[in-house]
């Protein structure tokens, strides 16, 4: 053994050794002897050796003046510094690999080289083993988290967080970064701003009566027995229904406190209007509440199979509102077909609304598709029906069944007629190309059957032939009348062009056919708001719309949706003062002392609003607040309001704050740990279970149920709706404007169900603790109708919009790298990107991160006649471009076989990569085989790490980073289950000490 | 009851504000006032750079630089003919650029433009430096409601790296913009809607709140022991700045906004509306600011670098075949000349707004006599950061000379801030890396 080398291991085991004492001995020691010893010694030999080294090989390239290939060394120093020990791990691989000095500089001799090299290593080593201070955190809460916090806090669903700045993005694109969550003016102004108005809406002046308004819209042909005489017209390409064919009703609910009921206003006085397309200006008088509230139907016109809508005496049905691009190929400015509206002209402005849809499947037929061949008519079970058809006839069915109607006709009239055949109190209405015209199942006995046909053909009979249950038109019909509507109510501004309609909650099964009450409520604000002047002339001005579909989804044949009637009420108070209020003003035996009263009103909301404990100095400067006000005149509720808008905007209710006495490790306090586990699970505060155990000191104990039960809540969907698409830059996605020609089918409505993918695969994979090799290969997708629609599956889960799992006999399928919303999020919309999917895979999934772009890029010579893989060749010879790229297009070069709409082209094209270990993969099958077989612990790794950062939301550092790759493979005999995962990191000091 | 600290501390705050926020001077009742027209300056940006297509593509009427001359003066390229107009109050200005510029990540030229920090090699703990339009805040909001506004495509700050704003505070840090007009309009215009009476009550109400929540923080800053004083520090430089605000809006309280038609607004629009639409309000927003001098800084990002956000998608909206940042890249002749179109497209708004200025009068003259208005990149093409495309325009009474094409080798960005912000009378030695002003160029006061 040289000398050098076994002085070298002499210096280690004597570090080692201080290592250990300072376990034992205290943080005085450990500075004193750790620091001051081992650090100090590689300082001064930095300084005697490593540093002549720096300044005759490397300097000259790499300065402040000129930092080569970003990379600068006079700023290097003994220390070892956490910002620089990526750079001296850098410097030992070059060195060891004699890549620099390049060829053409003065060599150092080998000897030489080894003493640098060895150095950095016994640098990093000691590094790696140094504890790095902790001195607690503080950060502020992201404006989602802010957002929700709030919502808890005061029970208010109204939106009021969009006036803050959107946080910023961290490198590893996380918003939840502490580096990156800076403090504003801007931002403190919207604290305070959102804090006066949340209090506002909160508290309300008990003494007062509020006003509530409530109407119906009821709906049927020919309901209206006193139709509004006058023509209605509600701009361009308003379908009005018949003013016969609905009634609107103002209605006084039942409370069980006074209030005053709002009528809403039905004169009117207008210069401005509608008639047809053109403007009309003349000042006119309305009368009338059919000018308040109308009822009509926007869309696309046009409708792919039967009619889009129709009034009937039950109510008005509804085809499934296909979005116009989706089918018609067209971006239509009317939104999606059939689309029914309530236009009003005063909706509150403030608080809570409810709507209510009376609502039910209708019981339908299914109009056959073309190519079903008429039933014989000398079968001997066939029902004959024939003229005259000006009155109704009737058939005597014998049994109950699924019938085909055939509607026979003859003549010249080469245009298709529009059929409306009734059967009993039944309506089905459809284009008649052919004989076969509908399935439907029908009861025995006596069936009225009434016809009308459009054109000047003859109508000769209408068949009705009873099927066999294995008959194939007989089994199709009982696949459509298995299949229930969405029922979605919406809520906008009247457009003539554009639609505002959002949705007011998601979307519910209609799956009975008897009539029902759904409700859906939401907050009004939240909603565009209409802003007219007081002194508007517009007829059409200021005008909301609540609109009610059938939503579509898979594009399957689907039974109609009939709706009875349509209900608002709102602001919607189920007690008085509201339940937001009386949280805040508690009941107490107190109340009659104000100032007491108002002690333990201000201690409670403090209490929850800080997340723990409140000092007797916070409480102190609270009451002086109070106390100010009060004595400055103020009524007792400003008062109390004024104190709590301190809370509000203090940085105890602002920043997560772990408070550390020492730089040596600390555990959490209870209360630290509650919002620690909250916000990393939940995005928000914890809840009273969590905060009583930590009161209780019982958190930590029972961590692991509490874990549990966090994962499982509904509110885990906060986590997963940050994180996922954080992680896995999914906000690329949403920015992205396809190439319409090349992906009609990514429609927009589309593009936001295949982004919740990724998210609802990764909350299944960790609420069912599967492994995280599903990440990269799995046998299952997790999908909903419109997503399984876009991969063109066989089969549809026939789950509406819910994701459900679904397994599929795919081989490209499965994982993250066939998600469509992955891939084509990485791509520019057009082409798909191998430089992005190859940046994204190695960042994100193999946690390789290329390093930045250099300074000094020069510039690609263009040569427009190469390949895609050509120009990858070009660009990683290049030098200046070589060293990273070299690291980032191998891994994307697989991937090339999805396109830039996400979906697989197929095997073979010019996906074989040699990635950057060498290791050759011929396409993305044997790169998901590659990951899963031979670098698990890389995938499961890269996810430890993405989600400690965020847990702790902060970049960890150099030691936190090997200790997750060593330790972090006690996982894998369990096969690295995500929620394991989850659970690592949560037990591990990284997040448990401060 | 409140305790004395902060009694003193508003006494004080009161005191310096009377110092150093100068009471309104402006006149309600339109008599005269004494102080000279206001000086006001306007930063718009673009990203990506600008079109200079190859010369073999026979494009050179297309170049955003003027590549031609006629009877001595230059001859407006196709791509910024709608500034022919205004030839006597625009000059193109070759050869800038920042020396930390060619060091740094090609894509976070914008971050640079109005600062020149070096960025390859920031102070420890900071980001960038402070932006010319902060320093002309720092030095004109006394006179006015807003210090400046900051405005940009898109909201905030965005990536850290690829910042959605062109203005940093004093600290360096990132100020977030705004993109929605109806928001800059309801902040800056509907001051006045409340009664006076209620809205000084709200200020003073307000006050008081900061007041106490500077208190709490401090109290919790001393209990914090170790633990990261940073944020803290940030948080209460912040609350002063917002108190500060308050006391300057108080002040401002008495004195109605200048009467103005607002009627041309289409506050509807958004960054998701039709591009031209939408440049089109917020330049009419930054002409009726600037009219009733509600602020004499603004900064105005028109686009973002490497293809972030919406902006990239503007191309196609208007009906070329690629996103803004591929245009930019583009190397064969139809992408370099749709390039060129987007910067036409560019130009006509630019010019619009130079129009509205042209249209507010001064007691002195036009507003744009007294405006600086800087329209540029921070790249001349593709990550390319010498020769910045730059075009100033306005301030004839602020000793600019227009109508040139000037240009005399590398010449550092910061030489150019340093010549706007002495004609605007801010007497300062220096900004970021200058080594002096513009002599001999278009300024004639700095």
């Amino acid at each position: 053994m040289n000398s050098m080398i076994r002085s070298r291991m002499s210096r280690l085991i004597r570090l080692i050794t201080l290592q250990a004492t300072v376990l034992i001995a205290g943080w005085g020691a450990w500075q004193g002897r750790c620091i001051g010893g081992g650090i100090d010694a590689l300082a001064r030999s930095f300084e005697k050796q490593i540093k002549p080294f720096l300044t005759q090989h490397c300097l000259r390239c790499h300065n402040e003046g000129k930092s080569k290939s970003g990379v600068r060394v006079d700023d290097l120093n003994g220390m070892l510094e956490e910002r620089h020990l990526k750079l001296w791990e850098r410097i030992r691989a070059q060195l060891k690999d004699e890549a620099m000095p390049p060829e053409e500089e003065e060599q150092p001799s080998s000897e030489e080289r080894r003493r640098v090299e060895l150095w950095a290593q016994e640098a990093l080593h000691v590094a790696k083993l140094r504890p790095a201070p902790k001195d607690g955190g503080v950060r502020r809460l992201t404006v989602a988290q802010y957002r929700n916090t709030l919502r808890d806090l005061l029970g208010l669903e109204e939106e009021l967080t969009d006036v803050l700045p959107p946080d910023a993005v961290s490198r590893d694109g996380f918003l939840n970064n502490q580096e990156t969550l800076a403090l504003s003016p801007l931002l403190l102004e919207g604290y305070l701003e959102i804090a006066e108005k949340a209090l506002d809406r909160s508290l309300v002046d008990a003494s007062s009566k509020p006003a509530i308004q409530n109407f119906r819209v009821e709906l049927g042909s020919a309901i209206n027995a006193e139709p509004c005489a006058d023509k209605l017209v509600l701009g361009a390409d308003s379908l009005l229904l018949n003013s016969a064919d609905f009634v609107v009703q103002q209605l006084t609910p039942r409370k069980p406190f006074q209030y005053e009921p709002f009528f809403m206003q039905s004169k009117f006085r207008f210069i401005e209007g509608y008639q047809g397309n053109d403007t009309v200006r003349d000042w006119k008088d309305f009368d009338g509440i059919y000018h308040a509230v109308f009822a009509c139907m926007r869309g696309t016109h046009d409708y792919p199979k039967g009619r889009a809508y129709s009034t009937v005496s039950q109510g008005l049905l509804l085809r499934p509102a296909i979005p116009s691009s989706e089918l018609f190929g067209l971006e239509s400015t009317y939104g999606p077909r059939a689309n029914f509206k309530i236009p009003v002209r005063e909706l509150p402005d403030h608080g809570r609304f409810r709507v209510t849809v009376t609502a039910a499947k209708y019981n339908d037929g299914l109009l056959l598709d073309p190519g079903v061949e008429p039933r014989p008519l000398d079968g001997g079970d066939a029902l004959i029906c024939r003229a005259p058809w000006t009155t109704r006839q009737v058939v005597r069915l014998k049994e109950a069944g699924i019938y085909q109607v055939d509607v026979r006709t003859s003549g010249e009239d080469k245009r298709p007629a529009e059929l409306t055949l009734d059967l009993g109190s039944r309506q089905f209405v459809g284009t008649l190309a052919q004989p076969a015209f509908l399935a439907v199942r029908l009861e025995p006995g006596e069936l009225s059957v009434g016809v009308q046909m459009t054109g000047s053909n003859t109508l000769d009979q209408v068949v009705f032939t009873a099927l066999s249950t294995d008959d194939a038109v007989a089994r199709r019909f009982v696949g459509f009348e298995k299949r229930f509507p969405l029922l979605g109510v919406h809520l906008g501004l009247r457009r003539d062009c554009g639609s505002t309609l959002s949705p007011v909650g998601g979307p519910q099964r209609v799956d009975s056919d008897i009539l029902k009450a759904y409700v859906f409520e939401g907050a009004i604000r939240n909603f565009p708001s209409p802003d007219v002047e007081k002194d508007n002339v517009n007829y059409l001005a200021g005008i909301r719309e609540i609109g009610v579909r059938s939503e579509y989804t898979h594009g399957l044949d689907m039974p109609r949706l009939l709706i009875r009637s349509v209900e608002f009420e709102g602001p919607l108070y189920d007690m008085w003062p509201p339940s937001s209020h009386r949280r805040i003003f508690i009941d107490s035996s107190q109340k009659k002392d104000p100032r007491r009263y108002a002690r333990e009103v201000i201690r409670a909301f403090a209490v929850r609003a800080f997340r723990g404990p409140v000092a007797p100095s916070e409480e102190h400067l609270l009451m002086s607040v109070f106390s100010e006000s009060l004595d400055s005149g103020a009524s007792f509720l400003e008062s109390v309001k004024s104190a709590l808008q301190v809370v509000l905007t203090s940085p105890r209710f602002l920043f997560l704050i772990e408070n550390s006495k020492s730089p040596r490790p600390e555990p959490l306090d209870d209360h630290e740990l509650a919002s620690k586990l909250s916000y990393f699970l939940w995005n928000g505060p914890p809840d009273a279970i969590t905060l009583q155990l930590a009161s209780k000191g019982l958190l930590r104990k029972r961590l692991d149920s509490e874990v549990s039960r966090l994962i499982q809540h509904a509110r885990f969907s906060k986590f997963i709706g940050e994180f996922a698409p954080q992680w896995l830059s999914l906000e690329k996605f949403s920015v992205l404007e396809p190439d319409r020609s090349r992906f009609p089918k990514l429609t927009r409505d589309v593009r936001h169900e295949l982004k919740r993918e990724p998210e609802e695969f990764l909350k299944y994979l960790i609420q069912n603790n599967l492994s995280v090799r599903h990440l990269i290969e799995s046998d299952f997708v997790v999908v909903n109708d419109v997503v399984a629609q876009y991969y063109v599956l066989a089969g549809r889960p026939e789950s509406g919009f819910e994701f459900v799992p679904f397994r599929h006999s795919r081989r490209e399928l499965g994982g993250v790298f066939a998600q469509a919303a992955i891939m084509s999020g990485l791509s520019d919309g057009r082409e798909s990107n191998p430089v992005k999917r190859g940046a994204w895979l190695a960042r994100k999934i193999v946690a390789e991160p290329p390093d930045d772009p250099p300074p000094n890029i020069p510039t690609l010579k263009e040569e427009p006649k190469l390949t895609l893989r050509e120009r990858l060749e070009q660009h990683r010879n290049q030098p200046g471009c070589a060293e990273c790229h070299r690291k980032i297009d191998p891994w994307g070069v697989p991937l090339e076989q999805f396109d830039a709409g996400g979906r697989f082209k197929g095997e073979g094209g010019d996906a074989e990569s040699i990635l950057p270990d060498n290791t050759r993969v011929t396409g993305v099958r044997d790169l998901k085989r590659h990951l899963v077989e031979d670098r698990l612990d890389q995938v499961a790794f890269s996810v430890l790490s993405h989600l400690a950062t965020y847990a702790i939301g902060r970049n960890l550092t150099y030691t936190e980073v090997a200790w997750l790759r060593r330790e972090g493979l006690r996982l894998k005999d369990a096969g690295y289950r995500m929620q394991d995962l989850v659970r690592f990191v949560m037990k591990s000091p990284i997040f448990l000490e401060k | 009851m409140i305790t004395s600290y902060s009694i003193d501390r508003r006494a004080f705050l009161k005191g310096l504000g009377g110092a150093a926020l100068a009471l309104p001077v402006l006149d309600a009742m339109g008599a005269k006032v004494t102080e000279k027209a206001p000086r006001r300056f306007c930063a718009i940006y673009t990203a990506n750079g600008m079109s200079l297509p190859k010369s073999d593509h026979g494009l050179d009427d297309w170049s955003w630089f003027p590549t031609a001359e006629k009877g001595g003066r230059f001859v407006f390229g196709k791509s910024t003919e709608p500034f022919s107009t205004y030839r006597d109050q625009v000059s193109f200005l070759g050869g800038l650029f920042h020396p930390s510029g060619p060091k740094a990540d090609p894509h976070i030229c914008s971050d640079m433009w109005l600062t020149g920090a070096p960025l390859h090699s920031p102070k420890p703990g900071t980001f960038n430096s402070v932006a010319l339009d902060q320093v002309v805040a720092l030095h004109t909001k006394q006179h006015c409601r807003q210090p400046s506004l900051v405005l940009s495509i898109d909201a905030g700050t965005g990536f850290l790296s690829r910042t959605g704003t062109i203005s940093y505070s004093l600290e360096g840090r990132p100020i977030p913009a705004e993109n929605n007009p109806r928001r800059v309009f309801d902040r800056l215009f509907r001051m006045d809607r409340q009664s006076l009476a209620k809205e000084r009550d709200s200020l003073k109400q307000r006050i008081k709140i900061v007041d106490a929540v500077a208190e709490s923080a401090k109290a919790l800053n001393r209990r914090l022991g170790k633990s990261d004083r940073e944020r803290m520090d940030q948080y209460l430089t912040s609350l002063d700045e917002v108190e500060s605000r308050l006391i300057a809006s108080e002040r401002w309280v008495d004195i109605p906004l200048k009467p103005q038609d607002h009627s041309h607004l289409d506050l509807s629009v958004t960054n998701e509306s039709d591009p031209a639409a939408y440049y089109r309000n917020m330049f009419d927003l930054i002409g009726l600011a600037f009219d009733a001098d509600i602020t004499r800084s603004v900064a105005f990002m028109l686009n973002r670098e490497d293809g972030m956000g919406i902006s990239d998608t503007f191309p196609l909206k208007l009906g070329l075949s690629r996103t803004h940042h591929s245009l930019s890249h583009a190397g064969d002749k139809v992408g370099q000349l749709e390039f060129c179109k987007y910067d036409l497209f560019l130009s006509q708004q630019v010019a619009y707004f130079l129009k509205r200025l042209n249209e507010y009068k001064d007691r002195d003259g036009a507003l744009i006599d007294n405006t600086i208005v800087l329209f540029g990149s921070g790249a001349s093409t593709t990550h390319n950061p010498v020769n910045l495309p730059t075009l100033v325009g306005g301030g004839a009474n602020l000793g600019l000379k227009h109508g040139a094409y000037w240009r005399r080798g590398e010449t550092r960005m910061s030489n150019l801030f340093l010549s706007i912000l002495r004609s605007m009378g801010i007497d300062q030695e220096s900004f970021a890396d200058s080594t002096g002003t513009l002599t001999g160029s278009i300024f004639s006061r700095g």
